[in-house]
C-alpha cells in the first residue's frame, strides 16, 4: 500500500511539472536514438567494407610461407655471441607452392564452419598486346567454386564466366587491365610468365570488381591452364582459399585448421589490419559519441531531478514527519527518474528506428552502393535502452538519496 | 486505578552549536499521562518548539531518554522512529505543510495510507469523517493549494488524527485560525483526549486556549518553570 502511495506521490511531481518532465524525456529520447542510428549507420559502413573486400579477399588463406629472412642463416646457428660474416649469399631452390593439395582440402573440408574452398594458382606475369606490356597476376581458378566463394561471376560486365570452364585458351581480364592493353571480347592477349613462357590467350569475359587494385591487374584462367603454363604438375596449388559461416570467428577456425595444415593459414584480419583496425575504429567512434550524448542527457536529469527535491523539501520534511522513511523517499524521486527513462527510452528507440530508416534512403552512390548502408540490429537497441535506463538511474539516485537525507526538523522551524 | 503514562521526558538536554554552542534545553523532566491534554507556554525563544521536536522523534540529537506508550525511542533508528511517528504520532505545525498537488481528502489519507492498516475505501471513509468534524466536508475534493491558510491548518489537524496516535502534537495548532475555529479545534482536542485517551500536546501563545487545557508546561529560558 505504501508503494502505490510513493508512486501516486511520484505520478503527481512529474504531472506538475510537465515542460521539466517533457526536458527530461527528450533529452533521453535524443541520447537513445543516437546511439541506435549511430551505431546502426557504423555496423552499415563496416558491413559494407568487409562486405567489398570479401569480393575478392577469402576469409582464410592458406600458402606455402617461404622464409623470412634469408640474408644470414649462418648467424643463427652459431647465436649473437659469434659474428658471421657472409658476403654475396644467394637463395637456392626451394620449393613454392602446394604440391598436394587434395590432401589438404580433404583434410579441412569437413569442419563445420567451413562454407567454401577454392584452390588457385597465382602467377605473376606480363600481359602483352602488341607493344603494350603490363605486369600482372594470372590467377588459375576452379571456375564454380571461385564465384561460390567470392561472387566473381556477379561482376562480368561483358562475355561470361562460365566458358572459362569450357575454354583452356580463354582469359577473363580485370576492366582496367583490358583497357590499359586496348583489348575487348574476342581479343587474343599475350601472356608471359617469370620464367620467359608465353601463351596466347583469348579475352572470354572483362570483370569490373570495386577493388582498383584488381580490375587493374588480374586476369583469370582455368586452373589447369596456369599450371600447364609454369610447367606444374596435377595437384599444384600456389593458394587454397576458405570461406567460413562467420567471418568473425575466423580467427578460432585458423587456429583448430593449423595443425592438421603444413602450410601457413592465415586469416583476413592478418592479412588485412586495416580492415579490422577501420571497423575498431567506427565502433569505437560510434560507442563514445553515443555514450557521450547520454552521458549529457543524464546531467540533464540529474539537473531536473535536483531541482525537484528543492523545490519539494517542504514535502520531503512533512512527508518524513509523518512517517515516511528514507526508503519511501528514495522511491518517490527514483521512480520519476525511471518513469523518464522508460518512456525517453521507448520513445527514444523508435524514433532511433525512424531516423535510421530515413536515413537508409540517402542516395549514395559510391561502388556497389546506392544509398547510405544501415543495419538494424536488437542487441544495439536493446543495448540503448539498457544504457538510457542506468543513466537515468544513476542521474536520479544522487539527488533522490539527497532528499533522503533531508532533516526534517531543519526544514519545518523554518 | 492506576493511570497509564503516555509520553516521559527524562532529563532532556540539548545543545546548539551555531553560531556558538548554547544550551536550549536544560534538564527538562515531565510526564504526560494518557488522555491528558496538555499546553505548554513560554516566551518567544524559551525552547518550546526544539523540546516538541525532540518529543516528536524527529530530532534525536539530544541527552536524556524519552519514552512514549512504554517505548524507550532514545538511540532507536531513523527509519523505525519513523514508523513509530507514522502509528502512535501525530503531528500539526506552525505553517501547515500540505502537498499542494493533492486534494484535502488525498492529503488527510496519507498517513493511513502509509501504515497500511485498513482499506483504501476504510481510510478514505475516516479521512472524509476527520474533515467533516473540522468542518470541512465541502472542501474535501479541492486541491490543498486552493484551500484558505486557516482551512489548510484544519486539513493538517485532520491529517494528524488519521491514525488514532497515542500523542498529538501540535506547534501552535491554532495559531493561523480566527477564534470560532480556535474553538473548534480545542473541542476536538478535548473531546479526542476524554472519549478516546489521546494524549494532547499543544505549544501556544494563545492564554485562554492554556486555561482551558487540563495542565500547562511552562517553560522560561530551556528550564521547566512549574
Ligand atoms: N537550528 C538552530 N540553531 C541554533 N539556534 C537555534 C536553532 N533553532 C532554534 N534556535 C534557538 O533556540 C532557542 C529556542 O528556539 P525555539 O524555536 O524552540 O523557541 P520557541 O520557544 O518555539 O519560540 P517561538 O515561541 O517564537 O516559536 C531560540 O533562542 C532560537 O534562537
Ligand atoms: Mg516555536
Amino acid at each position: 500500500m505504501s508503494r502505490v502511495t510513493n508512486l501516486k506521490i511520484s505520478r503527481a511531481h512529474l504531472t506538475s511539472r510537465v515542460k521539466q518532465t517533457m526536458v527530461a524525456i527528450l533529452s533521453v529520447t535524443f541520447g537513445i536514438s543516437m546511439y541506435i542510428f549511430m551505431n546502426g549507420f557504423m555496423t552499415g559502413v563496416n558491413d559494407t567494407q568487409t562486405e567489398l573486400a570479401f569480393s575478392t579477399l577469402a576469409h582464410i588463406h592458406i600458402y606455402n610461407d617461404l622464409p623470412e629472412d634469408n640474408t644470414n642463416l649462418l648467424q643463427k646457428k652459431y647465436g649473437e655471441d659469434k659474428l658471421v660474416n657472409l658476403r654475396n649469399a644467394k637463395v637456392i631452390q626451394y620449393t613454392e607452392g602446394i604440391k598436394n593439395s587434395a590432401k589438404i582440402i580433404a583434410a579441412i573440408e569437413d569442419h563445420p564452419a567451413i562454407t567454401g574452398i577454392t584452390p588457385q594458382v597465382n602467377v605473376n606475369v606480363f600481359f602483352r598486346n602488341g607493344a603494350t606490356k603490363l605486369n600482372g597476376v594470372l590467377s588459375g581458378i576452379d571456375v564454380k567454386q571461385e564465384s561460390a566463394l567470392f561472387g566473381t561471376e556477379d561482376y562480368i560486365t561483358h562475355g561470361s564466366w562460365k566458358s572459362l570452364e569450357d575454354r583452356g585458351d580463354g582469359v577473363v581480364l580485370g576492366a582496367g587491365l583490358a583497357e590499359k592493353l586496348s583489348l575487348t571480347l574476342d581479343d587474343n592477349v599475350t601472356v608471359i610468365t617469370a620464367d620467359g613462357v608465353s601463351r596466347n590467350f583469348k579475352v572470354i569475359g572483362i570483370i569490373k570488381t570495386t577493388i582498383g587494385g584488381v580490375d587493374n591487374t588480374k586476369g583469370y584462367v582455368r586452373i589447369s591452364s596456369a599450371r600447364q603454363l609454369i610447367s606444374k604438375n596435377q595437384g599444384y596449388v600456389t593458394d587454397i582459399q576458405v570461406n567460413i559461416k562467420n567471418f568473425n570467428e575466423a580467427a578460432k577456425v585458423a587456429d583448430q585448421l593449423t595443425p592438421k595444415v603444413d602450410y601457413k593459414v592465415e586469416t583476413w584480419n592478418e592479412s588485412n589490419g586495416q580492415l579490422q583496425a577501420g571497423n575498431d575504429l567506427r565502433n569505437i567512434i560510434a560507442v563514445a559519441v553515443s555514450l557521450t550524448i547520454l552521458l549529457v542527457a543524464g546531467f540533464g536529469i540529474f539537473n531536473i531531478m535536483n531541482m525537484t527535491v528543492n523545490e519539494k523539501i517542504k514535502e520531503i520534511a512533512i512527508l518524513k514527519a509523518m512517517g515516511f522513511d528514507g526508503t519511501d523517499i528514495i522511491q518517490i524521486f527514483l521512480v520519476q527518474s525511471v518513469i523518464i527513462g522508460v518512456i525517453g527510452g521507448i520513445v527514444g528507440i523508435i524514433f532511433g528506428y525512424l531516423v535510421s530508416f530515413v536515413v537508409s534512403y540517402i542516395p549514395f552512390r559510391v561502388a556497389t552502393l546506392d544509398t547510405l548502408p544501415m543495419v538494424y540490429d536488437p542487441q544495439d537497441y536493446i543495448l540503448a535502452f539498457i544504457f538510457g535506463l542506468i543513466t537515468t538511474f544513476v542521474a536520479g539516485y544522487l539527488p533522490a538519496k539527497k532528499a533522503a537525507n533531508v532533516d526534517p526538523v531543519e526544514i519545518i522551524r523554518g | 486505578m492506576k493511570e497509564e503514562i503516555a509520553l516521559s521526558a527524562r532529563a532532556i538536554s540539548k545543545y546548539f552549536h551555531e553560531p556558538e554552542t548554547f544550551q536550549v534545553l536544560k534538564d527538562i523532566s515531565f510526564d504526560v499521562k494518557k488522555g491528558e491534554f496538555l499546553s505548554m507556554i513560554g516566551k518567544s525563544g524559551s525552547g518550546k518548539s526544539t523540546l516538541l521536536y525532540l518529543l516528536s522523534t524527529m530530532d534525536t540529537d539530544y541527552t536524556g531518554e524519552i519514552t512514549i506508550n512504554g517505548e524507550c525511542l532514545t538511540g532507536r533508528t531513523q527509519n523505525q522512529l519513523a514508523a513509530f511517528r507514522n502509528a502512535h504520532i501525530g503531528f500539526v505545525f506552525q505553517f501547515h505543510y500540505l502537498l499542494p498537488e493533492f486534494t484535502a481528502l488525498d492529503n488527510v489519507m496519507l498517513p493511513a495510507l502509509k501504515l497500511g492498516k485498513k482499506s483504501q475505501e476504510e481510510i478514505r471513509e475516516d479521512a472524509y469523517s476527520n474533515l467533516k468534524m473540522l468542518g470541512l466536508e465541502a472542501q474535501a475534493m479541492k486541491q490543498s493549494n486552493k484551500l484558505s491558510g486557516g482551512q489548510q491548518q484544519r486539513v493538517a489537524i485532520a491529517r494528524a488524527l488519521i491514525n488514532q496516535p497515542a500523542v498529538i502534537m501540535g506547534d501552535e495548532p491554532t495559531g493561523n485560525l480566527d477564534s470560532k475555529n480556535t474553538d473548534i479545534v480545542f473541542d476536538i482536542f478535548r473531546q479526542l483526549a476524554a472519549e478516546r485517551g489521546q494524549t494532547i500536546i499543544a505549544v501556544t501563545h494563545d492564554d485562554e486556549f492554556a486555561q482551558k487545557s487540563d495542565r500547562i508546561l511552562e517553560l522560561g529560558d530551556g528550564r521547566l518553570l512549574n
